[in-house]
């Protein structure tokens, strides 16, 4: 039992606190993985006290939407396309200048752009979105 | 007393049943799912009538839970030899109908017997993988049965060509055989390969994903490079097996197969001439080069999905079989990174041990720079590109087309690392770095104490670009054996690869190197 003095809005209240059993571990519904087979999918909750913090669980991009990222870091030298621009496979939707290299960003399926997400003159990272298309 | 009829009537049936495998319910279930059985499979890889099947009768002798009960023709695996265009194959094919195909103790000893007669008789290995795992009943036995194969593959590296072709899930331990083996092949929607498949993930780290995304045929042959060829249907993956068989040879003491062709060897290629453009910021297409400069414009690419930035793959030159690797100034702007690094060495260093000479063209700015790169051990990944192309005693020819920069250079088959023949197009650029990163260091002073310095420094870049962005800096020297027209591209190859068809090279007897895995 522990006692506590608490002052709120200049009135002090005295609170008692109790422990009641044991260290309660942090509650995180992350079974340990399973060395069987994944025949039968593992069912045993055993809850792992604190791991790394699992990663929130990643949204696969909607079927027919594609995210187009600069694969290296570098300058958009231009930008062929507009928001709405219907592009075929392969179309060049824009230069990216990088390693003294004006490298083709192409269209990876055929569609319309949905939206443009960089400016020419902008400089990028590797993995930096470019634009959507659908 | 049986009579002669009757016991020839019992092999007959005994033969029957095994032929059956796991029964007409499960074979149209398997037909169904859009897959062959593992016979039809056999039939339709290799040549017609050539199978010949051994272990048939092959028994699992487990007596764990309901195994006494439990038959299984044929063991779940077909295994045998016969040819592919004429050549001796050896042959496995798991067969998904028979207790899904699970590999037990005699299952396993059936695929290791085909595996020690294809080393002994010196003839590639193709294993049709289509299981759903160890046969957990079998225990112990199942790991001893996968272990014996993977030391196989591993004694087998090297010595006669191993083929893995998945057709069916293929996950937890089972992939390290494919993985040991030297080509992968995949087809869409069939074939499934991961360690831990998507219930565990999502169990252990909540990340959701469908067996296809996360271990499909394309995941494989486009994100994490396991795969090397992808194919819509079991037939196309057939026919791109029997493809890469014509250009390799059966084991590490012949040469690979010749093929007469009706291609000029003194085929001047005059589009070649303009086909890199002059402003050495722009990008082009070296398959182009690649599809002009080889037989019948005929080149057969290995993950073709994979890094992009280098293009590997099979032609001929001449009839000759020839090992190609390219910087794709398209992808990446060229850029040696991790990904081209490791894809490049395994390739060369199956090249090397099978004979196939390497052909090299070289256009690239130099290493990927990035945080990610460094991180992600481009040090030790990048040093197996030195390492294979170093440790490779076939014959080795590089064409630098253009950018040649630095460690890249080094790196991309250069003279110093034993390249026979380097020859460079007059648009090359051999240097120490790009005109511009040059210019900023060695005038530093000239451009900073000047007027102008952003036209004092245009103007140092020029002049190193003139002094040293060419080749003849290189060929004074002669790192570079030849300048040459690009519409002799091919001419140069072929004459140079017929004079060294002799080569011989030996080195320091060792047990094996240390290659920086």
């Amino acid at each position: 039992m522990k006692k506590y003095k608490i002052t709120v809005n200049g009135q002090t209240y005295e609170v008692e606190v109790e422990e009641i059993g044991g260290a309660v571990p942090i509650k995180e519904e992350t079974p340990a993985p399973s060395t069987e087979k994944p025949k039968e999918a593992p069912k045993q909750e055993t809850p792992k006290p604190t791991p790394a913090a699992a990663p929130a669980p990643k949204k696969a991009v909607p079927a027919g939407k594609a995210t187009i990222t600069a694969p290296m870091p570098g300058t958009i030298l231009s930008v062929k396309v507009k928001e709405g621009s219907k592009v075929s496979k392969g179309d060049v939707l824009m230069i990216l200048e990088a390693m003294k290299m004006e490298n083709e960003i192409l269209a990876p399926q055929d569609g319309i752009i949905s939206s443009i997400d960089v400016s020419e003159g902008a400089s990028v990272n590797t993995g930096d979105l470019l634009a959507t298309m659908e | 007393m049986e009579t002669i009829e009757q016991k020839l009537k019992i092999l007959e049936e005994k033969r029957k049943t095994v032929e059956q495998g796991g029964g007409e319910k499960r074979i149209k279930k398997q037909h169904e799912s859009g897959k062959l059985t593992a016979r039809e499979r056999i039939q339709k890889l290799l040549d017609e009538e050539s199978f010949v099947e051994i272990d048939a009768f092959v028994e699992h002798r487990c007596i764990q839970f309901d195994m006494t009960e439990t038959k299984a023709p044929g063991e779940g695996v077909v295994t045998g030899y016969g040819t592919i265009n004429g050549r001796l194959v050896f042959v496995f094919a798991q067969d998904f109908t028979v207790i899904g195909g699970s590999l037990g103790e005699m299952h396993a000893a059936k695929i290791v017997k085909v595996m020690d007669m294809a080393m002994k008789m010196g003839a590639p290995l193709i294993g049709l993988n289509d299981s759903g795992g160890a046969r957990i009943q079998e225990g112990v036995d199942a790991l001893k049965g996968y272990g014996e194969i993977f030391y196989r593959n591993t004694l087998a590296s090297g010595v006669i060509p191993q083929i893995s072709v998945i057709l069916g899930p293929c996950a937890g331990g089972a992939v390290y055989s494919p993985a040991l083996t030297d080509f992968i092949f995949m087809v869409s929607g069939t074939s499934k390969m991961f360690i831990t498949g998507p219930q565990v993930i999502k169990a252990v780290t909540g990340e959701e994903v469908s067996p296809e995304d996360l271990g499909g045929a394309r995941a494989h042959n486009q994100k994490s490079g396991v795969a090397h060829f992808m194919s819509q249907n079991e037939e196309e993956c057939f026919d791109q097996i029997k493809k890469l068989l014509s250009y390799i040879p059966s084991n590490n003491l012949e040469d690979a197969p010749f093929k007469e062709t009706e291609d000029s060897p003194v085929k001047i290629l005059p589009e070649l001439d303009n086909i890199v453009p002059v402003d050495p910021n722009k990008p082009y297409d070296m398959k182009e080069i690649i599809k002009m400069v080889v037989d019948e414009g005929d080149f057969f690419e290995v993950q073709a999905l994979y890094a992009q930035n280098m293009i590997t793959g099979f032609a001929r030159l001449s009839g000759h079989s020839v090992g190609i690797l390219a910087n794709q100034p398209r992808v990446l702007a060229g850029c040696l990174d991790i990904n081209a690094s490791d894809k490049a060495a395994r390739f060369i260093r199956f090249c090397d041990a099978f004979n196939i000479p390497l052909i090299t063209f070289t256009d690239t700015p130099g290493y990927l720079p990035g945080v990610a790169q460094e991180h992600g051990g481009i040090i030790r990944h990048g040093a197996k590109l030195l390492y294979a192309y170093s440790e490779a005693t076939v014959p080795k020819i590089t064409v630098i087309t253009r950018k040649a920069y630095g460690g890249a250079y080094i790196a991309m088959c250069s003279r110093h690392l034993g390249a026979d023949q380097v020859f460079a197009w007059p648009t090359a650029e051999i240097a120490v770095m790009g005109p511009e990163g040059a210019a900023n260091i060695i005038f530093k002073k000239e451009i900073e104490e000047s007027n102008d310095p952003v036209a004092a420094r245009n103007e140092k870049i020029e002049e190193y670009r003139d002094r040293f962005a060419n080749p003849y800096q290189a060929a004074a020297r002669g790192y570079v054996d030849d300048v040459i027209e690009p519409s002799t591209t091919r001419v140069k190859l072929i004459s140079a690869l017929e004079m060294l068809m002799s080569k011989r090279e030996t080195r320091p007897a060792k047990k094996h190197g240390n290659i920086p895995v």
